[in-house]
């Protein structure tokens, strides 16, 4: 957003719309402070990827370079966190792509990462050709599970590592054509880290347990509205942030969940910190 | 050496990476598109071919403000207005299509002696285009960023026409192109090709749904989300946001905004953003030259001629057959074996993810052709982040700056130009451009990038086969 704002300054010296821009953005992210962590906002840095929401750190392989940022965070809860890629001799080898997908707002039913491997798993086309290899893996003490594939027309590869962070999956996509790069770039990975620092996360706590609540004014779009929240040890909403919303919507529910009250969240007779989610707007489209 | 044999040598020694992709340009032979559907043709349900009939012969029409110029009796053109007529621009590969190769907007523009002067990106060899201004503008000219426009601005009006009647410059002035090209404040759209639409139109939400579902599920995530109508929330599909919910939605939007008939849909005629501004003048009396609507129902003729042009434009598109698919001969096209490994690899790549290749439709009330078909549309029907490279900065919906529908693919062998701006004539180009940041489709480039130069040409070869 200061990005934006900077260019809308910078349109108003010259008198000129800048090219390239997206100045009329639709629907996009928000939350209610900027000091607590969102997915969206991982950074690079000393040869490394940061995410501080999912306490991750990812040792970007010696050689690949950043590639164009992804889209904002979809109205189905899903991330597109980073993207790398290596090329030799002028030629792309290979590319990663790091996403992750909100389990309180995604369009399928699944309860991790194992059964949206399989769910993956269940799209391949028949004629690819299936790795020998591990379908688990354990990354940062944590289980990923894995899938390596090979398209023979096209000679395209895949390896793709999936865990469970925060009630989110994971994803790390690895596609290209050399076998001994995928070798390299998947070597690499069992550098990373993730310190499994959050709050506990529990889904629909908020619409099961909210003691008072007053609906946000805003009018209809029929678009979905993801909100992840945070309720704190006293039951209010300690930070929110909207995936997906238009200004005005946002507005409209950031003010409303001020005086949203819920039933603390309790675990062995104290109250804790709880993460949960909220849809406003047209409900959560699930597919079964 | 020989110069010749050496040149030889030379180009057997580059390596793979350096041979060329190329774009064949647009596949000859037969149009491979337009006409009815074939139970259409074949009168089913009885009469039916009689109306397909009458509206393809209205889509054809030539308009006039009073409809009293001899080869232009469709009346209710302008003030202002893009073309003369539908197929002006929906033309090729037949009627219904999209741009041709010369562009009837420079012979519009001064029909009947209209004063327009032909904006400057509007050339007798480039594409059709529609024209936005993405911000209103202050007096100096210069764009106001808290205040987005986004409508379109006709390119023309009817001042100086030999039936503009009181309508003269001095009430109505095209908008200052020369200003917005220079400021950059001004976006494109090129027309859409019709064929198949009554496909497009029958395809249920839920099967849409479905293939959203497997964007979060599958290899590569695109991410996607719909436009729906405001009155009822359901997927809207047709335009190059899907910003339109229906067939008779869209043409009676287009009737009004590129030709300026006013209809039973947008009853009244249409003043420039700038004159409806700030709760403006609005259109100038002088200008508004016939009773409104222009187009209705016509209550004194029998049976085909009753319907409004709207409704017989929509039903002209909704009973226009599907583009045909064609990798040629086996025994005579030399590449359609790589077109058909190009169809494999279009799937590899993960470009099917949003390029659908296929939906099957509903049961169809109106003709058999309709009903449970497969259409092989080559969509998702949804809106997809393009990124920065191809935003237009134009909301529409709920589809944003630069969010787009995925466009059909159908058809696409024939296609001229590309992209809703129709900013290239090069499929490898258009590939390219959806490469940009914040882009859904960043993966799937670089799994086009990926691809050795051989793999690469067998998919242009089955694109062009489309």
């Amino acid at each position: 957003m200061p990005l934006l704002f900077m260019m809308v300054l910078w349109l108003s010296a010259q008198g000129a719309v800048p090219k390239d821009v997206i100045l009329v953005p639709g629907a996009v992210p928000s939350a209610s402070d900027t000091t607590t962590p969102v997915p969206e906002a991982g950074q690079l840095g000393g040869g490394r990827y940061r995410n501080a929401y999912f306490g991750l750190t990812y040792p970007i392989p010696a050689g690949w370079t950043e590639q164009p940022a992804g889209p904002p965070p979809s109205d189905a809860g899903g991330y597109v966190l980073t993207q790398f890629a290596t090329m030799e001799e002028q030629r792309l080898k290979a590319h990663v792509l790091v996403t992750a997908q909100d389990l309180f707002f995604a369009p399928f039913e699944a309860a991790g990462a194992k059964e949206l491997s399989a769910m993956t798993r269940g799209q391949v086309p028949a004629r690819y050709e299936f790795d020998k290899g591990p379908d688990q893996v354990t990354i940062a003490g944590r289980t990923f599970y894995r899938l390596a594939y090979k398209a023979p027309v096209s000679g395209l590869r895949w390896r793709i590592f999936t865990t469970d962070v925060r009630c989110h999956t994971l994803t790390f996509t690895f596609t290209g054509t050399d076998v001994a790069v995928l070798d390299a770039a998947e070597k690499a990975l069992g550098g990373l880290a993730l310190d499994g620092k959050a709050p506990v996360c529990v889904n629909d706590y908020a619409r099961d347990h909210a003691v008072t609540k007053t609906t946000p004014a805003f009018a209809n779009r029929y678009n979905t509205i993801p909100v992840r929240v945070i309720i704190d040890t006293e039951g209010k909403v300690k930070h929110a942030h909207l995936l997906s919303a238009f200004p005005e919507q946002s507005q409209a529910i950031l003010t409303a969940l001020r005086d949203w009250r819920f039933e603390p969240y309790v675990v062995d007779g104290k109250a804790v910190e709880v993460e949960t989610g909220l849809v406003f707007g047209l409900p959560r489209l699930v597919v079964r | 050496m020989k110069p010749c044999r050496l040149l030889a040598v030379l180009l057997l020694a580059l390596p793979l990476s350096a041979q060329v992709v190329v774009d064949p340009g647009p596949r000859g032979g037969t149009p491979d598109a337009g006409g009815p559907l074939a139970s259409v043709a074949a009168n089913n349900p009885f009469k039916i071919l009689d109306f397909f009939l009458n509206a393809e012969q209205r889509f054809q029409e030539i308009g006039s403000v009073k409809g009293t110029i001899v080869g232009a009796p469709d009346d209710g053109l302008g003030p202002r207005f893009n073309a003369l007529g539908c197929a002006r621009c929906h033309a090729h590969p037949a009627v219904g299509g999209s741009s041709p190769a010369v562009n009837p907007q420079v012979a519009d523009g001064k029909a009947q002696g209209a004063a327009n002067v032909i904006p400057s990106f509007i050339t007798s060899t480039g594409v059709i285009k529609e024209a936005r201004f993405v911000y209103f503008t202050d007096a100096s000219g210069n764009p106001v960023t808290s205040q987005p426009n986004g409508q379109v601005m006709p390119l023309f009006t009817i001042a100086g026409r030999t039936d503009s009647g009181s309508c003269t410059t001095a009430f109505i002035q095209q908008p200052n192109f020369a200003n917005a090209v220079a400021k950059n404040n001004i976006a494109f759209r090129i027309p859409t090709p019709l064929f198949g639409l009554g496909l497009v139109e029958n395809i249920d939400d839920s099967a849409l749904q479905m293939v959203l579902t497997q964007h979060y599920t599958g290899p590569y995530y695109v991410g996607g989300t719909f436009n729906r109508s405001p009155n009822d929330g359901t997927i809207s599909r047709f335009g190059w946001k899907a910003q339109n919910k229906s067939l008779e939605l869209f043409a009676g939007e287009a009737y009004t905004v590129e030709q300026g008939v006013t209809n039973e849909l947008f009853t009244q005629e249409r003043p420039s953003p700038e004159e409806n501004r700030d709760q403006g003048p609005g259109l100038a009396v002088q200008c508004r030259l016939n009773p409104t609507p222009e187009d209705h129902t016509n209550l004194d003729v029998p049976a085909e001629d009753t319907p409004s042009d709207t409704v017989m434009f929509a039903l002209f598109m909704r009973l226009l057959k599907p583009p045909v698919e064609n990798m040629g001969n086996p025994a005579t096209n030399p590449n359609f074996s790589r077109a058909l490994n190009g169809s494999t690899i279009f799937i590899d790549i993960g470009c099917n993810s949003c390029h659908r290749d296929k939906f099957t439709t509903e049961p169809s009330s109106i003709t058999p052709d309709l009903s449970s078909k497969v259409a092989r549309l080559h969509s998702d029907l949804e809106i997809h982040h393009m990124g920065t490279g191809l935003a237009d900065n134009i909301q529409q919906g709920n589809a944003g700056g630069d969010q787009f529908r995925t466009a059909p693919l159908w058809g696409l062998g024939k296609r001229r130009w590309f992209l809703h701006d129709g900013r290239t004539t090069n499929l490898i180009t258009a590939i390219n451009a959806h490469q940009s940041p914040g882009s859904d489709a960043n993966p799937v480039i670089l799994n086009w990038s990926l691809l050795t130069p051989t793999a690469q040409q067998d998919l242009i070869y089955y694109l062009r086969s489309l």
